[in-house]
């Protein structure tokens, strides 16, 4: 019954997938084009957070820093070596993974509240050598507070589009497999009780490492696709501390550990501050704070984890 | 002794007593409850905020209205534990963080839209007084809160050794369940818990009031060197802060003479992660660990 469903939704997933790839022939307006790119975007980018924290439970408090490290490494890698951009794309999401997989191996030791705090201070830390690195030692690399300007791309929207949509669906269907497979289950067994977890013969230590190198290749993705979209990036934009909190809080408001939580969580947070942000932009800040206040007292599983518990259904 | 590496300890050691005195809070209610509050900046801005107020409208001097600070903090505290986290207590730690995150939100904005964005100071008598000692610089105001910083930890640590209601708090951190079999009303000392945090987040933001920037806004940068203080000393190890302040402090200010101001700051969240991936139970080796 269960795996029928997730079947069902599998290729409605696939469906509408396809048929968002036709998307840009259709939609005239540059904006809405703009704003369903955006949405993609940060469904994508939830997800990766999804990916690690929702399934083990580790609360990753520091994820922006795998976004920036992408950026930079597309940045640095086109302006000053010249390289084009889709080799530089995938250079960013190596990079951002080898660093993961370094700052992994000592971090996903630790546990709660302690983990958390480590990755923020990670990323704070990167933030900051980024920013004052070439004042300390008097040279030009990163260029600090300045900034680095991207060569123009040239390309229009629906470029930036087709960039996402593919990274994005890679992000979903990664969940896919990890609903279904032992690597999975196994992130599951670390999030209900670790211990239990090691004890009944889960390499718990490969599998939270897997995950977390895993949702920053691809973050790595995403942070060198908008960095070439904006093409100016600076320490305080891309490493910004908002990103990761907003990260938290679209996978929160989804549900955390479904397949269907992020995308969810993040097309009605894009959307409502889309609503929300141009008509009260005084009062917006404000109105996020209750909603997620509210949604965290009356809804901790989220949107999808609520539905999931009433209707019994695995996936949605 | 080389004069600016004297003054550059001094200056540390003064920082790290700013540091401790508003780290001590947070420090309280994480032990006790396991919430890292990141509505904790907040508090300080309300507490330096109800100084401003009292100096502005009463000319009241911000160290006479301490109390008033401690007093409205605490029954803010109160209220937003026994309302709002209680409700969120034996849930996965990460609610306690996206809910506080969201009070820092709704706290800070609601408080630009009342206040406006401005940059505010209280100017007295001594806000920029030094006391010159050997050729070395002494700041009044953050000895004043240096010596705050000192008493605070104290009176904490006697309140919590001495009192019934400390025992009933220590009770309740050790062991919850236990302790409500024993009679303890755990949702309420949970409200004292978290009013008693804000109280000496309140007063510490009031006496730092002489020679800060108040606004709206100041608050996730505190909260944040808060983190890395509590860290530093041990988490939920009340004593911790004072000493996580001051070697921050000293830290911090060692790199920003020798090095520069900016890098200051990336080296703040160097020490705090290899602190963290070395010995996440603190300097002293007291802290609780997950």
């Amino acid at each position: 019954m269960n795996s029928r469903i997730d079947r069902i939704i599998l290729v409605i997933f696939l469906g509408i997938t396809a048929a968002l790839a036709f998307l840009p022939n259709f939609v005239e307006s540059e904006y809405l084009l703009r704003l369903i790119t955006v949405v993609i975007f940060w469904i994508g980018i939830a997800g990766c957070w999804n990916m690690m924290s929702g399934y083990t439970g580790y609360i990753d408090f520091g994820p922006v820093v795998y976004f920036g490290i992408g950026s930079y490494v597309v940045a640095i890698a086109m302006t000053k070596y010249g390289i084009p951009f889709f080799p530089s794309l995938l250079l960013s999401g190596i990079m951002s993974s080898l660093v993961a997989f370094l700052v992994g191996i000592p971090t996903l030791r630790l546990r709660g509240a302690y983990f958390a705090i480590a990755t923020f201070a990670f990323a704070e830390a990167m933030k900051q050598i980024t920013l004052e690195f070439d004042r300390t030692f008097s040279v030009s690399f990163f260029q600090g507070s300045d900034g680095i300007t991207l060569p123009i791309s040239g390309h229009d929207n629906s470029f930036f589009f087709y960039c996402v949509l593919p990274v994005t669906f890679l992000v979903v269907l990664a969940h896919y497999f990890i609903e279904h497979s032992k690597f999975g289950y196994g992130l599951k067994a670390i999030k209900e009780a670790e211990t239990a977890a090691e004890i009944s013969g889960v390499n718990t230590t490969a599998n939270k490492l897997g995950a977390y190198v895993s949702s920053a290749f691809f973050l790595g993705l995403f942070g060198a696709i908008e960095a070439y979209w904006i093409t100016y990036i600076t320490p305080s934009d891309v490493f910004n501390v908002q990103k990761t909190v907003q990260m938290v809080i679209m996978t929160l408001l989804g549900g955390m550990g479904t397949f269907l939580g992020p995308v969810v969580g993040a097309t009605f947070l894009t959307l409502i501050s889309e609503a929300l942000g141009a008509r009260f932009v005084e009062y917006y800040l404000i109105m996020i704070g209750g909603i997620i206040i509210v949604a965290i007292l009356i809804m901790p599983n989220g949107i999808i984890g609520s539905l999931k518990i009433r209707k019994k259904f695995r996936f949605i | 002794m080389d004069t600016v590496f004297a003054q550059t300890i001094i200056n540390g050691l003064l920082l790290g007593g700013v540091y401790a005195a508003y780290s001590a809070g947070f420090s309280l209610i994480f032990g006790v409850m396991g919430v890292v509050n990141l509505a904790h900046g907040e508090l300080i801005m309300l507490g330096a905020f109800t100084s401003y107020w009292l100096f502005t409208y009463f000319n009241l001097d911000p160290y006479l209205s301490a109390p008033f600070a401690m007093v409205f903090l605490f029954l803010f505290g109160y209220v937003v534990q026994k309302y709002i986290i209680n409700r969120v207590i034996g849930q996965p730690h990460i609610m306690s963080y996206i809910l506080t995150f969201g009070l820092h939100l709704m706290i800070a904005n609601i408080a630009i839209k009342i206040w406006t964005q401005d940059f505010r100071s209280i100017t007295t008598s001594y806000s920029g007084a030094n006391v010159a000692i050997w050729g070395l610089n002494i700041p009044l105001a953050r000895s004043v809160t240096f010596m705050v910083a000192l008493f605070m930890t104290w009176g904490l640590w006697f309140f919590l050794m001495r009192t019934e209601t400390g025992r009933a708090i220590r009770a309740t951190a050790q062991d919850k369940e236990v302790a409500r079999l024993m009679g303890v009303d755990i949702r309420n000392i949970y409200a004292i818990t978290f009013g008693l945090g804000a109280a000496i987040t309140g007063l510490s933001g009031s006496v730092m009031s002489p020679f800060v920037i108040i606004s709206p806004e100041m608050g996730l940068e505190y909260t944040i060197i808060a983190f890395c203080v509590v860290v530093l000393g041990g988490m939920g190890y009340m004593p911790g802060a004072l000493v996580g302040g001051l070697v921050l402090g000293v830290a911090q200010s060692l790199a920003a003479t020798y090095l520069n101001a900016g890098i200051s700051v990336a080296i703040t969240f160097i020490i705090l992660f290899i602190m963290l991936v070395i010995c996440p139970k603190g300097i002293l080796g007291k802290g609780t660990v997950a």
